[in-house]
């Protein structure tokens, strides 16, 4: 049972794929995911991130910065996670755009700097199926 | 990770390990299982990275554990080698899997030797907790007189 108001528990841990090529932001935002209850597995850039899809590890939602060096940028990464696993959930974040780009498949976009409780408020919802 | 009960014996909450390695799926693997086992785990996915890390004031790392091989600026040698330079006393665990760069990491690894790859998870929590309790009992020891 959810309570209407507050937040949204955790009630089994979902796990989170984050991509974000900058160290200590990823350091953060995964301690802080942690911290949320959240099972969260790291990727310095969208190649570490397909490679982790491809495996056999289970994930619930990817979470990708958008402008990342690589052969895979997050607006990349999200068009295959979106075609090759459609029913995994995808957050962006960005500190250059302050909307997904027409056509490019995000659940939840995320404008840094942000602030990160209700961010992951948001992300339990989601996962929740709640909507955001 | 099988075969261990990461439960068995504890960490000291808090002591911080860097795992540094360019294979994500190796790295993913070992910080997992090291977070089970009580550690607070730092990834880097490169010698660069974890420079950032050990450069940044706020941030405390009791052990770090680097790959020898790694793609980028420097490899596990060469990322030994800047700790030792500037952050003497931390302790560095190499790993890697070439039985020719044992010999060498002899003289840059804490332990002598070089932890050998795939990992023996109870293996490298020992190598951990035994570095852990060398510093500890280093830095509960009075200065020597000159």
């Amino acid at each position: 049972m959810v309570p209407a108001n507050g937040p949204a528990p955790v009630s089994e841990p979902k796990t989170i794929l984050l991509v974000e090529d900058e160290v200590l932001i990823r350091l953060v935002l995964a301690e802080e995911l942690l911290d949320a209850g959240f099972r969260v597995r790291q990727a310095a850039n969208g190649d570490e991130a397909l490679e982790i899809l491809q495996s056999s590890i289970h994930l619930d939602l990817v979470m990708t910065d958008v402008r990342m060096p690589g052969s895979v940028d997050g607006l990349q990464l999200a068009a295959q996670v979106r075609a090759g696993w459609p029913q995994m959930k995808i957050v962006l974040m960005s500190g250059h755009l302050m909307a997904p780009p027409p056509g490019v498949p995000a659940d939840l976009f995320l404008v840094k700097p942000y602030q990160i409780i209700p961010s992951i408020e948001k992300i339990k919802r989601l996962l929740s199926g709640e909507g955001t | 990770m099988t075969g261990v009960d990461p439960t068995s014996s504890a960490a000291t909450p808090m002591q911080t390990v860097l795992v540094v390695d360019d294979a994500v799926l190796v790295r993913l693997s070992i910080c997992e299982y090291l977070r089970e086992c009580g550690f607070r785990v730092i990834e880097a996915a490169n010698a660069d990275e974890a420079i950032i890390v050990l450069q940044e004031p706020n941030l405390a790392v009791d052990v770090v554990l680097t790959d020898i091989e790694m793609a980028g600026t420097m490899d596990g040698f060469g990322l030994a080698q800047w700790v030792h330079r500037h952050k003497p006393g931390l302790a560095v665990i190499l790993a890697g899997t070439p039985a020719r760069i044992a010999g060498e990491a002899a003289d840059l690894c804490n332990e002598g030797s070089h932890l050998a790859k795939p990992y023996n998870p109870q293996t490298l929590l020992d190598r951990i907790r035994r570095l852990l309790a060398e510093r500890k009992t280093l830095s509960s020891l009075p200065p020597s007189s000159p």
